[in-house]
């Protein structure tokens, strides 16, 4: 994997892509506007199921309005983030602070997925299960745990 | 005019709570975490309604029910972004005050962007009653979109004005 991060970082368009100081601006806003979406709109729906957010919409009617703009935010900051990633991707690899990142986020959006799988399946009923509060107190944490280990990559790996 | 705001920054950082912040190598991170989960709550649910005033994505539901449900998280987002903005402003006032990337988000865009807002979450309730939108919603949720991307840019540009 380090040999593939390495061959990665000296790729002449991640190179090209990199010296690109209005494009690397570019990639910075997309990841930024798409974490803030996934993460705000995944969180209403944590809330709503947690029964502390928008009492009067069913699960299912909020889920309906966010979904789409939930996984559109986590495509969005993927894709930028993946080309922030390769340009530093060998001590982005070896920064532990930055793998505990996308463990978190890849089990966040595991849960956020089955959050909304959940609440697709309850119709219109106003409330839900106690399994489906626990998966979306979970999902709550987890994204966070994200930004708190995105914050924490830069402050104590010194990357990115 | 800005000599008046140093005074008031120096100050600021000398507050304990601006040493403790600075002082720390774990509290910078934990408070702009504090400040990132408060955006990601105001921002986050203010796209969902812009875009669903300007008539993209599902169209089931209406803007009206959008805006009513996220209403009060949707605030809660941007006292807890203030909140930890503030903190991290006051940590290394001096920096930011002659910073223009600061002064352009801070003194423009942030201020125009919760006035379009504000209008955008009242006017909802009128221009989001039916699924579909009519052409001022979808103007001004394009306003309102452009303005946070503005604010985003701003943001991060702060970092390559940073004289110090």
């Amino acid at each position: 994997m380090l040999h593939f991060c390495q061959w990665l970082e000296k790729n002449s368009w991640i190179i090209a892509l990199d010296s690109n100081v209005p494009l690397s601006l570019f990639f910075e806003i997309m990841h930024y506007s798409g974490f803030f979406l996934v993460v705000g709109t995944t969180v209403v729906m944590d809330l709503r199921v947690l029964g502390l957010a928008g009492v009067k919409e069913s699960p299912s009617a909020i889920a309906e309005q966010l979904v789409p703009w939930m996984w559109t935010g986590l495509a969005m900051a993927t894709l930028s983030g993946f080309f922030m990633f390769a340009a530093d991707a060998a001590d982005f690899y070896l920064a532990y602070t930055f793998r505990v990142k996308i463990l978190i986020v890849v089990l966040a959006a595991i849960l956020g997925a089955v959050v909304q799988r959940r609440t697709s399946r309850s119709s219109e009923a106003l409330s839900v299960s106690a399994g489906a509060k626990v998966v979306a107190f979970i999902s709550l944490i987890l994204w966070i745990g994200a930004i708190l280990a995105s914050v924490e990559v830069p402050a104590i790996s010194g990357v990115g | 005019m800005l000599s008046f705001f140093m005074v008031i920054a120096k100050w600021l950082q000398s507050t304990w709570w601006a040493l403790d912040i600075s002082g720390s190598t774990w509290a910078y991170p934990f408070v702009q975490a504090t400040h990132f989960t408060g955006l990601s709550l105001w921002i986050g649910t203010n796209l969902s309604l812009d875009l669903r005033l300007m008539g993209v994505g599902r169209k089931h539901r209406t803007a009206a029910e959008l805006s009513v449900a996220t209403f009060w998280w949707n605030w809660l987002g941007l006292l807890i972004a203030i909140t930890g903005g503030f903190m991290l402003f006051s940590s290394a006032a001096t920096k930011y005050i002659p910073n223009p990337a600061f002064e352009i988000k801070l003194g423009i865009f942030v201020p125009l962007g919760i006035i379009v807002h504000i209008v955008n979450q009242q006017m909802a309730k009128s221009w989001g009653a039916t699924p579909d939108t009519p052409a001022i919603a979808k103007f001004m949720g394009l306003v309102e979109l452009l303005i946070w991307f503005a604010v985003i840019t701003c943001a991060v540009s702060i970092p390559n004005f940073d004289t110090h």
